[in-house]
């Protein structure tokens, strides 16, 4: 009797619960919605120490959301410089990862990396979703008028973003639909395309290439260091909601 | 021969005061506030405590949003119900059980050192190293074990009220509030 009213209880409290997370996710903003659904690929995968990753100890970062993901060598690995261990399938082997020629004949010093060349390329990888891609990168395809997407949540880009990208939060329910608009936008799934979250341990940007690369865009550029870069590198800001 | 007439009589005091009906009351509302409190965020918030799900990398994508938009409202829910004293213990046993998953999942990153922020209150990132988000995780498993404590009182007194009770398993005035 007892044990029948507790599971009568517990059932009518889950119940109400449930009623109260669908109509609050029905009424919800859009930039508070999330699918019922979700598409994660790493969801499982345990991202390595960055010390045993044999990487740079990880810094502070202000508002990186992430605490774990390893913190990838600065653009001086020739080798795979976009390669990232949690992020490229397991079963894809390191060989097979050329970074292009424009990102691998990356300058190696800070000094060197101050002056990117105007001439450089970035060239489509459709052997991977995403190269990864420093400041001085972000900054010549800012300078080009590259179509850049912001895959923080659309509150923190209201605050500041770089001027002229598009708010595309992985985590917001509408994601999925801007990702497929695009396609009819008449964007060239072949040009290279800048994508940035905070930088640091930050897996937003590599979620949002991950999109990109499924319905065929071979372009995604993922801005390593993200916008506290562009930050410290005193670049323009624009702040607003998205439209 | 822990329930001989003397041995009840040593621990008598201590169990009336850990069963005593203005302690479970505080008890009760302490907790229950606890839990509004903490399920406030997430209910304003789900993406963000989707991603705080996400980085404890436990569970599979197709359940992520799902649990970021139902757990919180469980919590809220029995966070009311024990601030009421309505079904006070079914309440109880939902917070106990959340609280036991928290702690495993917890355990486990601890265990593999996966240093994550906890979600607990505050679905914001702080500005945290790796060595000071595993010790406040280790922090949050003893408040947890603490919050657990909570839940045993309000599950014993509930219990020994309505042994004494006998059918009526109310905890105050006869009023049904198991």
């Amino acid at each position: 009797m007892i044990n029948r009213r507790f599971f009568v209880e517990a059932l009518t409290l889950v119940a109400s619960a449930i009623l109260c997370a669908v109509v609050a996710n029905l009424v919800a903003a859009r930039d508070r919605k999330v699918a019922w659904v979700g598409d994660y690929k790493n969801a499982l995968t345990v991202p390595p120490r960055a010390s045993s990753a044999g990487a740079a100890a990880v810094p502070k970062s202000a508002s990186a959301p992430l605490e774990s993901f390893p913190q990838l060598p600065v653009t001086t690995a020739p080798a795979a410089p976009g390669f990232n261990p949690i992020l490229e399938p397991a079963s894809r082997p390191a060989a097979a990862i050329v970074a292009p020629a424009a990102i691998a004949a990356r300058p190696s010093t800070a000094a060197e990396r101050t002056a990117p060349s105007p001439a450089k390329t970035f060239p489509p990888h459709p052997d991977r979703p995403f190269t990864e891609i420093s400041g001085e990168d972000v900054a010549l395809l800012f300078q080009r008028k590259a179509t850049i997407f912001d895959a923080r949540r659309s509150s923190v880009y209201a605050e500041g973003h770089i001027p002229g990208s598009r708010s595309f939060s992985v985590w917001e329910a509408d994601i999925d639909d801007k990702v497929k608009d695009l396609l009819s936008e008449g964007l060239d799934p072949e040009a290279p395309v800048v994508i940035y979250c905070t930088g640091g341990h930050c897996e937003d940007s590599h979620m949002l290439a991950e999109k990109l690369y499924k319905i065929g865009f071979n372009g995604a550029l993922v801005y390593k260091d993200g916008f506290p870069d562009w930050q410290k590198r005193g670049s323009p800001v624009e702040t607003g909601m998205p439209k | 021969m822990s329930s001989s007439p003397a041995a009840s009589e040593r621990s008598g005091a201590g169990q009336r005061w850990f069963l005593h009906p203005w302690l479970t009351v505080r008890v009760s509302i302490a907790l229950g506030a606890i839990f509004v409190a903490a399920a406030l965020p997430k209910v304003v918030d789900p993406p963000s405590f989707a991603h705080m799900i996400y980085n404890y990398r436990l569970i599979p994508a197709p359940f992520l949003n799902l649990m970021a938009l139902l757990m919180p409202w469980i919590e809220m829910l029995a966070g009311v119900a024990l601030i009421l004293g309505i079904w006070r213990r079914t309440a109880a046993l939902l917070v106990g059980a959340l609280l036991s998953v928290f702690i495993v999942a917890i355990g486990i990153n601890i265990g593999r050192d996966n240093a994550v922020n906890c979600g607990c209150f505050d679905l914001k990132s702080a500005d945290k190293s790796q060595e000071e988000l595993m010790g406040e995780m280790k922090f949050v498993v003893v408040r947890d074990v603490a919050m657990l404590v909570m839940v045993a009182q309000i599950l014993a007194a509930t219990r020994a009220n309505r042994n004494l009770r006998g059918r009526e398993d109310s905890l105050f005035g006869g009023e049904e509030s198991s």
